[in-house]
């Protein structure tokens, strides 16, 4: 009946374990809130953000050189002058009806309307009795390179009124220099009928769209082949225009091309399928799953700028048939243009990937600095040795008669890969051309990619997605002031 | 201690009740409600009556009188701002929640005839638990209350007296059988009204209270086992558990759907910020049931997460509180009594807040003494009542000790 020592003992750790957990609530909540705290108040079903909006003028928004993209006027949110303008930065800055999700205006809401403003901006609001007007953002694009985007789209004939995405960063410092997605449309001109007609045109495909990769996923594949294949750098493959894997799949070369002995940087300029489907087997699917979870796959990139769709290397029904077509980027493996963007810049970058950014500063209406410019890495992706490598194959795909020629522009130093995926929308057979690649001099280090939707039959990311890859070097070369 | 002298816990206690005084006055202003001014005396006397006359009725520990009675209020404070009608019935609760923890200090402090009463407990509450099953009203995917005429309440709730008191009385004595046949049929029961939320709370709380009554490691490691085998078979069995796991593990998918309220409710947590909006300010009632599941994420939103952790801290104050108590008591009755109440109280605010930090799975519990409903403020106060009654057990024991080494010297 009398109480024991021990137990006394054991009532103490027993405290001990329910105050670890309430340790853990309270370091859970602010950990959580202070990273995901802008994301969840910038939530399209926040009515605060709808009770704010009325007291509150929205803040300006201005691209790097300073060129006015959206301010408020007479209560009136306006945007650029011409059509063709405003239509190119729609998703990027979002539409009237609040409809593209995350864009700058709705993702940065909590600065735009002045909720995360400084005490002393309250304090003076309160004595002053002023107008509150919200902060200013200046973001890193360059509008004029975002209007060329759709221009050059345009402007070739493989790709005239195809749907599509192009991103552009700087590899060094993570600073995005455009992200155009298409079809855009103009928020303030195109009504609800012109809006309809297009296709899906309120998703951003830059940062929403999850499609198979293609060939462009063969940069991981070569990165998983030469860190743990010891030979691969040097061995020598054998396509032979076909490989089959078993009974029901045989893996089968674009065109019908017949590659015959090729090292492992052959292969990859010329986007031979074979070989990485043998590749990919004989990694086997746990060491090429663990490789393109270090590039990115799987993981949820909590930018604090962009909220990217969790690009996706599944886990479940994991055949060798399967295995085999993920070895060149089909077979339910997934990504978004800005991830494949984000893999050309790691690479460039020699393994290391920035935080994509887009915004540059926040400055109150007086003009306090609320939040200064600052660059972070993500992750580093993979050796420098192997990123070393990868630069080598990149730079044959465009510059040494590769897959990507169309991609090479004069005296630039221009590297990258090509991809063009197969896959079905509505029960149609669908053909993805893509171009992820940069540029490696130093005063111009800027990576991109280019997403082609609905390629014709028979057309590939090289004869599509790398001319325009071409057109935005050519921007990026002729305005050096602009986007450095 | 002479008279005159006030205690630290006292002058502590005149800071909350001008706090409480002074938010009622400011909440009654905003809306000009008449209401908001008899709440803004009534809370403050109430919280004068709990933590400055009780103790002089019985007696009992000031500081966790006080921590409690600031909860209580707390909870009253933002029914208030949101709901003058649930105010109103939580004031109620919390006056007769007061009246129940003093019969609970009396029954503990009287002393006799425990194990008759803790038999008839026994029966009564298996058969209170199990009324639901064939009159309850279903809510949130539960079926666990119980309508009396205009008195609705949850059976459950009050069963986890009888539980602590079961465990405690049968764990004293070291008769395995009893205690574990009740706490099967309990969770049975619970199963049965897919209240698998309270299910938790019962079994973490049997669990961790044998382990400090035996020490076996083995048994606990088994039931640890076997409630892990049962939470997957409730997961299988139950649609709405699954749900709640999917809706935990993402809630974006079905923003508008079965994420809705684990959204509004971190959205809410995120407009707080650290510092809140300010009290009366911000929408807290765009969280769906705000009022007994999410009232973590009103306050947060109001007061800031830092007032958040303040209020964690006192939860933390209170199971020290709580432990030192079983600690202090002479008998293991009385020491596993104090104890069951205070992990009882502290795993069901560590289920709820975790589920509103989205840390676990919502489970749908109260927050203890703050969350809206009446039989859960009682059931919480009765539980501190049964800890007060230990603590003036122990009080009066050293009170004796003294006396004999005074008369021995």
């Amino acid at each position: 009946m009398i109480i024991l020592k021990r137990q006394r003992h054991r009532f103490k750790v027993i405290a001990l374990l329910l105050f670890v957990g309430f340790l853990l609530l309270g370091l859970w909540g602010i950990w959580s809130v202070r990273n995901y705290g802008t994301r969840w108040f910038s939530h399209a079903s926040n009515p605060r953000l709808a009770e704010q909006k009325k007291n509150v003028t929205e803040g300006d928004i201005a691209d790097r050189n300073g060129i006015l993209l959206a301010t408020t006027v007479d209560g009136k949110r306006v945007y650029r002058e011409k059509s063709a303008d405003r239509a190119a930065l729609v998703h990027l800055l979002g539409d009237r009806n609040g409809q593209i999700a995350n864009s700058v205006e709705s993702f940065q809401a909590g600065y735009l309307y002045g909720v995360q403003s400084s005490l002393l901006d309250a304090v003076q609001h309160l004595t002053r009795k002023t107008e509150r007007r919200g902060n200013n953002l200046t973001l890193t694009v360059d509008a004029e390179l975002c209007s060329a985007i759709p221009k050059a789209f345009f402007s070739h004939p493989l790709t005239r009124g195809k749907n599509g995405a192009a991103v552009v960063m700087n590899y060094r410092t993570g600073e995005v220099l455009a992200l155009v997605s298409l079809p855009c449309f103009d928020p303030d001109q195109a009504d609800g009928e012109t809006i309809a007609a297009l296709d899906q045109p309120y998703w951003n495909r830059v940062t929403q769209a999850l499609l198979p990769p293609g060939s462009t996923f063969k940069i991981v594949t070569a990165a998983a082949m030469l860190r743990s294949l010891p030979d691969a750098g040097d061995r020598t493959f054998t396509c032979t225009g076909s490989l089959q894997v078993s009974d029901q799949f045989t893996v089968t070369e674009y065109n019908h091309a017949v590659h015959g002995s090729v090292t492992l940087r052959q292969a990859f300029q010329h986007s031979c399928n074979t070989v990485f489907a043998s590749g990919a087997l004989e990694l086997g699917d746990d060491q090429l799953r663990a490789v393109a979870e270090k590039f990115g796959f799987n993981q949820n990139f909590l930018f604090r700028d962009l909220v990217v769709n969790n690009s996706s290397y599944p886990r479940r029904n994991r055949t060798r048939e399967a295995l085999a077509a993920s070895g060149y980027g089909q077979s339910a493996v997934t990504a978004t243009p800005m991830h494949l963007c984000l893999l050309s810049a790691a690479v460039a970058n020699d393994g290391v990937m920035m935080e994509p950014r887009l915004l540059k500063t926040v400055k109150s209406s007086a003009g306090a600095t609320v939040l200064g410019w600052s660059s972070s890495s993500v992750c580093t992706v993979c050796s420098a040795d192997v990123a070393e490598a990868l630069q080598q194959m990149m730079k044959d795909v465009v510059q040494n008669g590769g897959s990507g020629s169309n991609a090479s522009v004069r005296s630039m130093d221009i590297r990258g890969k090509t991809g063009t995926a197969e896959s079905t929308s509505g029960g149609q057979p669908v053909n993805y051309g893509w171009f992820t690649g940069y540029n490696a001099q130093e005063e111009l280090p800027f990576a991109l990619c280019v997403l082609v939707e609905d390629i014709p039959e028979g057309e590939t990311g090289g004869a599509t997605a790398a001319r325009i890859a071409a057109d935005l070097f050519t921007y990026l070369r002729d305005h050096p002031d602009r986007v450095r | 201690m002479s008279k005159k002298q006030k205690s630290p816990v006292s002058r502590l206690s005149s800071v909350v009740m001008l706090f409480f005084l002074l938010a009622f006055l400011l909440l009654a202003s905003r809306d000009g409600k008449m209401e908001g001014y008899i709440l803004a005396v009534a809370v403050p006397l109430m919280i004068w009556f709990g933590t400055y006359l009780l103790p002089k009725i019985v007696p009992a520990d000031q500081l966790l009188l006080s921590l409690t009675n600031f909860l209580c209020a707390l909870g009253i404070l933002m029914l208030y701002r949101t709901n003058t009608y649930y105010a109103f019935h939580q004031v109620i609760a919390y006056a007769v929640g007061l009246l129940a923890m003093l019969f609970c200090i009396w029954l503990v402090r009287s002393g006799r005839g425990w194990g008759t009463m803790i038999l008839l407990l026994m029966f009564l509450s298996a058969g209170l638990l199990a009324l639901p099953v064939f009159f309850g009203q279903v809510t949130n995917g539960a079926k666990n209350w119980l309508a009396l005429g205009p008195v609705s309440f949850q059976p459950s709730e009050l069963v986890k007296l009888s539980l602590v008191l079961v465990l405690a009385w049968y764990m004293s004595r070291r008769k395995m059988l009893p205690w574990l046949l009740f706490s099967v049929v309990c969770l049975g029961l619970l199963m049965l009204q897919k209240d698998l939320g309270t299910a938790l709370l019962y079994f973490g709380t049997a669990l961790l209270l044998y382990w400090t009554s035996s020490g076996n490691w083995l048994v606990t490691g088994l039931g640890l086992a076997g409630g892990a085998g049962a939470a997957y078979w409730g997961y299988t069995l139950f649609p709405h558990v699954r749900r709640r796991v999917s809706v935990w593990l993402n809630p974006w998918q079905e923003t508008y759907d079965g994420g809705y309220q684990l959204i509004q409710g971190l959205v809410a947590l995120a407009s707080g910020g650290l510092f809140g909006v300010g009290l009366g300010l911000g929408n807290p009632t765009a969280i769906p049931v705000y009022e007994s599941d999410f009232m973590f994420a009103v306050i947060c939103e109001q007061f800031g997460l830092v007032f958040g952790c303040c209020v964690l801290l006192m939860y933390v104050a209170l199971i020290w509180r709580g432990t030192s108590v079983a600690m202090a008591a002479r008998t293991s009755f009385h020491g596993l009594t104090a104890m069951g109440c205070t992990i009882f109280l502290g795993i069901q605010t560590l289920l709820i807040i975790g589920g509103v930090l989205k840390l676990i799975p919502l489970t749908g519990v109260t927050m203890p003494f703050v969350s809206y409903g009446g039989t859960s403020l009682v059931s919480g106060l009765c539980m501190i009542g049964l800890i007060q009654g230990v603590a003036s057990i122990n009080e009066d024991d050293l009170a004796e000790d003294t006396h004999l080494a005074m008369l021995s010297r």
